[in-house]
């Protein structure tokens, strides 16, 4: 078998090529098929000019030559072969480093300005450009969370979530560079480690070593709640310790019987978070209880959703990453279709499941796993405007990038960092962010970002 | 003289004294005659014919002298002379000497073999120019010779041609006789080999009993019969006869008479040979891979820990002992650079460091979640550390508890154990209380509940070697009014009120309600290092430093129901998981094996015990390894902290 036949398609309008089956050879590789769709398009345009492409046979990354991916794959050669070709994603480049004064926990970042909280007590706010605007100290202890919640032109809200077991509400006017503590969300009974705000931005969930979810509103006011007081607590301490004016939390969900590591909202009236007890749990806000129980066999650290393609992917103490989806019922075992694009008969996850190495327990439930790191994933982070990519960072020192139609290597890794890494984020903008360990917070660009996402 | 004396002597020293001494003798007669000869040493019988007898030194002719003596002047002289003896005839000028008298005693000395000087001492000293001694200054002083460092041509040359001589093969080996053949002889050899072995139904001979006790000329009393025995032997029909004779006692071989059965022994056993019935008797063919216990798959009994996931590091000294907080945030080690160090366990981050002045040997959470404190055992002292990373709530309650007794402790008589409340410095550090004791404390532990601490001051002379602290009261007691061994280790039951003591070889548990010793578990091992026990309560694993682990099924037995040698050194730390069916050893060569250890609830089944992973990581310093191991609370996590200052996560 020296030849096969092949459809080329793509969904890219520029790049189209004739809808007819070519006969390319069997063992040609990605340089092969990207010369081949480059001479048809200098054909039909003149004026084309060289662009790398990568190959998809039944929604997976060509990464060896066809004839040994079809192999592997359990594709009939006899047949003509659909062939998927996109513009190749470019590696992120390395833009901005910021140095801190200590670990950075968290990282929190929209389109202007980057909100990272560190181990030196404090949080910051840098701009995208990496210039340090000015630095949000008022907790007691390690800051473990951030988190933005809403900006009205120059004032913009944030939240702090610390291991002193308090949430910080704060008002930053970004012209006058005030901060200002707007709220002491007191509450929790362990540490904070996990605050994420709602799409609307009118409440957060913070997530804590207490085993519990609570919900608050976000919208500051000017007057403090009331608290059911221990009468035998000092007052004295109290006044001094206060920052801003008490809240209270608006529901409380428990459940969990471990300490939350992670929440999100997946939309405006549901909650998801992951525990070290093994469980993905969703919540819904409206009725306060809880949806349904995703249940791994590892401790999750981290989880993160994306619209796109509605999964969610978690990162555990093993060194895997695993997709899920949310809406299967924690006894169902098959994979709902909604997800499945008409334009990809097959979905790839279906048939990667299982594929050797990252087979887990709990394979009715994961769709898919990504193994490559050797160390916990502390982080996971879905990219905001690309259904199939996703950052993930790790213990072993390294930020991945990869892609989920090539689940079995990353596209890239980002070895920037020099220890462990905390924390990734991935803005709409296309900037990619990390930081750990090395007290350095690293920006990478990803041009390809924004125009595939068309796709 | 001189030819026989050198030979006597075969010394050069002693001939050439001869030598000179002869040439005295020559020169006193020279002088005496004045005349000498200058013919030399020649037959003298040449001159016969001459007058003369040679010359003298002045070139002139020595006439002989006139001698007309016949034999029997020759005789006359013999009987009148008186100096006829001591006259000797010189043959060189042909005259008789009369010898004087001390011509006359050296003859004699030197006939006797003594040395011609009447004052020479034959026995001087010996100056030893050789000796064994190592001298300063080499005995020559000349220098080696070029041929002691160049290695011989002629040598070499010779070899080569030997050498050159076996590749050839003109020499050969001489032909190496054959020891055994023919030195001993094989009485079987030709026995079992071809015939039998073809014989496929062969059943050898039956075996005759070897001689015992009773067959003794001399047995031992027990042996010999009683009357009743004797009198039972004898009524007994001879088939029934336990024994065919009667043992009997002889003062001395010599007086043992024949066997009068020896005939009708061989008889017998003839018969027996020739008509016993033989049965071939089928033997079980049984795959000894059969008999090992069908254990269950490693990958089948997950979650264990694997890999190495975080490595703790800060500290600069080995790190003995670590101690995971009931809740699983944090984790607190104690090392030998004196400071106490608490940790997030999920980012390995040194959240306080506690300088407490001294090496760490022991730390321990205090296991109760609504109070947040930590024992820590430093030389003399147990440290009560409050650490504030706990929940307000917690923090609380803890400063309850600290505070309740504040006013109970002015009842405390002097014990030999006393307890300090802290201000100042190491307040604000979170050091609480320090509970001062007589002796180095080794180990600290808690009680389930967290309000009874243990501590433990090995010592083999004294009987306080454990105290049992109450730290809301205040209270210390000795339980033991004696010292039962050394004691390593000791430990509470979870539930019940006992308290588990290792000492060197064995584990004695005892029931503090009825104060009195329940069991003792006899460890097969040297010297115990570690116990830890099952959170079930009925289950015991003991380390030792001769690198056993041994598991105690209290209901089952007090010796162990296994023991594990997987170690190559030292096990220094044992633990056993909370909630998941896991224990763990830690061990000096630097490894650190988990095994799986179900317990069931049915009596009837005995635990199952399957090692499932050995996590190396930690580098062995100063011969030392894995000193402590301790698991994660909730998850099947294990910490372990080593020699080389780190503590390692395994997950």
């Amino acid at each position: 078998m020296s030849q096969l036949q092949a459809r080329f398609f793509t969904e890219n309008k520029r790049y189209v090529v004739d809808d007819v089956p070519f006969s390319i050879p069997a063992a040609s590789e990605v340089l092969e098929l990207s010369n081949v769709i480059n001479k048809l398009l200098e054909a039909k345009n003149a004026s084309h000019s060289k662009v790398e492409f990568d190959f998809l046979v039944r929604g997976q990354f060509l990464r060896t030559s066809l004839a040994t991916h079809m192999e592997t794959e359990g594709i009939s050669t006899e047949d003509v072969v659909e062939i998927e070709y996109v513009e190749r994603i470019t590696a992120p480049e390395a833009e901005e480093c910021m140095m801190h004064d200590d670990w950075i926990s968290a990282v929190d970042a929209d389109a202007e300005w980057i909100l990272t909280g560190s181990y030196d007590k404090t949080a910051r706010i840098w701009s995208v450009e990496g210039k340090a605007v000015i630095t949000v100290a008022g907790h007691t202890e390690v800051v473990k969370d951030v988190a933005w919640v809403k900006r009205d032109g120059l004032t913009s809200l944030l939240l702090t979530a610390s291991l002193d077991q308090t949430l910080l509400l704060w008002e930053w006017n970004s012209e006058q560079n005030k901060v200002k503590a707007r709220h002491c969300c007191r509450g929790h009974t362990a540490s904070v480690d996990a605050v994420a705000t709602d799409p609307t931005g009118s409440r957060f969930c913070s997530g804590s070593w207490d085993k519990m979810l609570k919900i608050w509103s976000a919208v500051p006011t000017d007057e403090a709640d009331e608290v059911g007081e221990p009468a035998d607590r000092p007052r004295k301490k109290q006044k001094t310790q206060q920052l801003g004016l008490t809240r209270t939390p608006l529901m409380t969900l428990s459940g969990h019987n471990e300490a939350v590591s992670s929440v999100l909202w997946t939309d405006s009236e549901e909650v998801c978070s992951a525990s070290w007890d093994h469980t993905i749990r969703i919540w819904d806000i409206e009725t306060g209880g809880m949806k349904t129980t995703l249940t791994g066999s590892k401790v999750f650290n981290c989880i993160s959703y994306s619209p796109l393609c509605r999964r969610l992917a978690s990162g555990s103490t093993d060194r895997h990453i695993r997709l899920w989806d949310p809406r299967t019922k924690g006894t169902a075992h098959s994979i709902t279709g909604d997800f499945r694009r008409l334009s990809q008969p097959s979905f790839p996850c279906v048939t990667n499941v299982s594929s050797p190495p990252p087979r887990p327990t709990d394979g009715s439930l994961v769709q898919l796993s990504l193994t490559s790191h050797t160390g916990w994933v502390t982080a996971v982070k879905w990219a905001p405007s690309h259904e199939y990519q996703l950052v993930s960072g790790s213990l072993d020192n390294l930020v991945k990038l990869w892609d989920t139609r090539s689940c079995k290597a990353p596209l890239y890794d980002l070895a920037a960092h020099e220890d462990k890494v905390f924390c990734v984020d991935w803005t709409e903008s296309g900037l990619m962010l990390s930081g750990g360990a090395d007290n350095k917070l690293y920006t990478y660009r990803c041009s390809a970002g924004p125009t595939d996402a068309g796709a | 003289i001189i030819v026989y004396m050198s030979n006597y002597y075969r010394n050069s020293f002693f001939v050439h004294y001869l030598e000179f001494c002869w040439d005295f003798v020559c020169d006193i007669l020279v002088v005496l005659q004045d005349i000498r000869n200058t013919v030399g040493n020649i037959p003298m019988e040449w001159y016969k014919d001459f007058p003369h007898i040679g010359y003298n030194l002045d070139g002139k002719k020595i006439y002989k002298p006139i001698r007309n003596k016949d034999e029997l002047d020759e005789f006359l002289d013999k009987m009148e002379d008186p100096n006829y003896w001591r006259t000797v005839h010189d043959k060189q000028t042909g005259s008789d000497i009369v010898l004087s008298d001390e011509q006359v005693e050296l003859v004699k000395r030197l006939q006797r073999g003594q040395f011609g000087d009447v004052n020479f001492n034959e026995y001087q000293p010996q100056v030893e120019f050789f000796s064994e001694d190592l001298m300063i200054h080499p005995v020559t002083n000349r220098p080696a010779d070029k041929r002691s460092f160049i290695p011989s041509l002629i040598e070499k040359e010779k070899v080569s041609k030997l050498v050159h001589a076996i590749k050839m093969g003109w020499i050969k080996p001489r032909r190496t006789e054959d020891a055994s053949r023919g030195s001993y002889y094989d009485l079987w050899a030709n026995e079992d080999s071809s015939i039998l072995a073809n014989h496929k139904m062969h059943l050898p001979a039956p075996k005759i009993p070897l001689p015992g006790h009773q067959e003794s000329y001399n047995p031992p009393p027990e042996y010999l019969f009683t009357d009743e025995e004797r009198a039972l032997w004898e009524q007994q029909d001879v088939s029934d006869r336990k024994l065919p004779f009667v043992p009997r006692k002889f003062s001395s071989l010599r007086q043992v008479p024949s066997f009068p059965r020896f005939l009708h022994e061989r008889f017998e056993r003839c018969l027996d040979l020739y008509l016993c019935p033989r049965q071939r008797k089928m033997r079980v063919n049984v795959n000894p891979d059969d008999l090992i216990p069908k254990l269950p798959k490693p990958k089948d009994l997950q979650p264990f820990p694997t890999t190495q996931s975080l490595v703790y590091r800060g500290h600069s000294g080995l790190v003995r002992s670590i101690s995971v907080s009931p809740s699983g945030q944090w984790l607190a080690s104690g090392s030998d650079d004196g400071s106490v160090r608490f940790w997030e366990v999920c980012s390995s981050r040194c959240m306080r460091t506690v300088q407490v002045g001294g090496a760490v040997k022991s730390i321990a959470w205090n296991p109760n979640p609504l109070v947040s404190l930590l024992a820590v055992a430093q030389d003399s002292v147990v440290l009560i550390l409050s650490p504030s990373l706990a929940d307000r709530q917690v923090l609380l309650s803890t400063e309850q508890l600290l505070s309740d007794q504040w006013e109970a402790e002015s009842a405390e008589e002097d014990g030999p154990v006393k307890w300090i409340n802290l201000e100042g410095e190491e307040l604000s550090q979170g050091i609480r209380i320090k509970i001062q004791h007589p002796k180095a404390v080794h180990q600290v532990t808690w009680h389930a509940k967290g309000d009874y601490l243990a501590s433990v001051m090995p010592d083999h002379s004294s009987h306080l070697q454990v105290f049992i602290h109450q730290v809301s009261r205040r209270r210390s007691q000795n339980p033991f009014r004696k010292s039962k061994g050394l004691v390593q280790c000791v430990s509470f039951h979870p539930v019940r009120p006992y308290f588990f003591v290792g000492t060197q070889r064995s584990v004695r548990i005892y029931n503090l309600v009825k104060q009195e010793m329940t069991k003792k578990l006899q460890a097969n091992s040297k010297w115990i290092s570690s116990m830890a026990v099952h959170p079930g309560g009925d289950h015991v694993i003991c380390g030792s430093y001769d690198c056993r682990l041994s598991w105690f099924d209290l209901d089952l037995s007090t010796k162990p129901y296994k023991m594990l040698r997987h170690h190559k050194k030292a096990v220094r730390g044992v633990a056993y998981h909370r909630l998941y069916p896991l224990f763990a050893s830690a061990s000096d060569d630097g490894s650190v094996i988990v095994c799986h250890g179900t317990v069931y609830s049915d009596l009837l089944q005995n635990p199952l015990i399957v090692p499932v992973k050995v996590l190396r990581g930690h580098v062995i310093t100063h011969d030392l390894g894995v000193l402590d191991v301790t698991f994660h609370p909730t998850q099947p996590w294990i910490f372990s902290s080593g020699a080389d200052g780190t503590i390692r996560l395994f997950t």
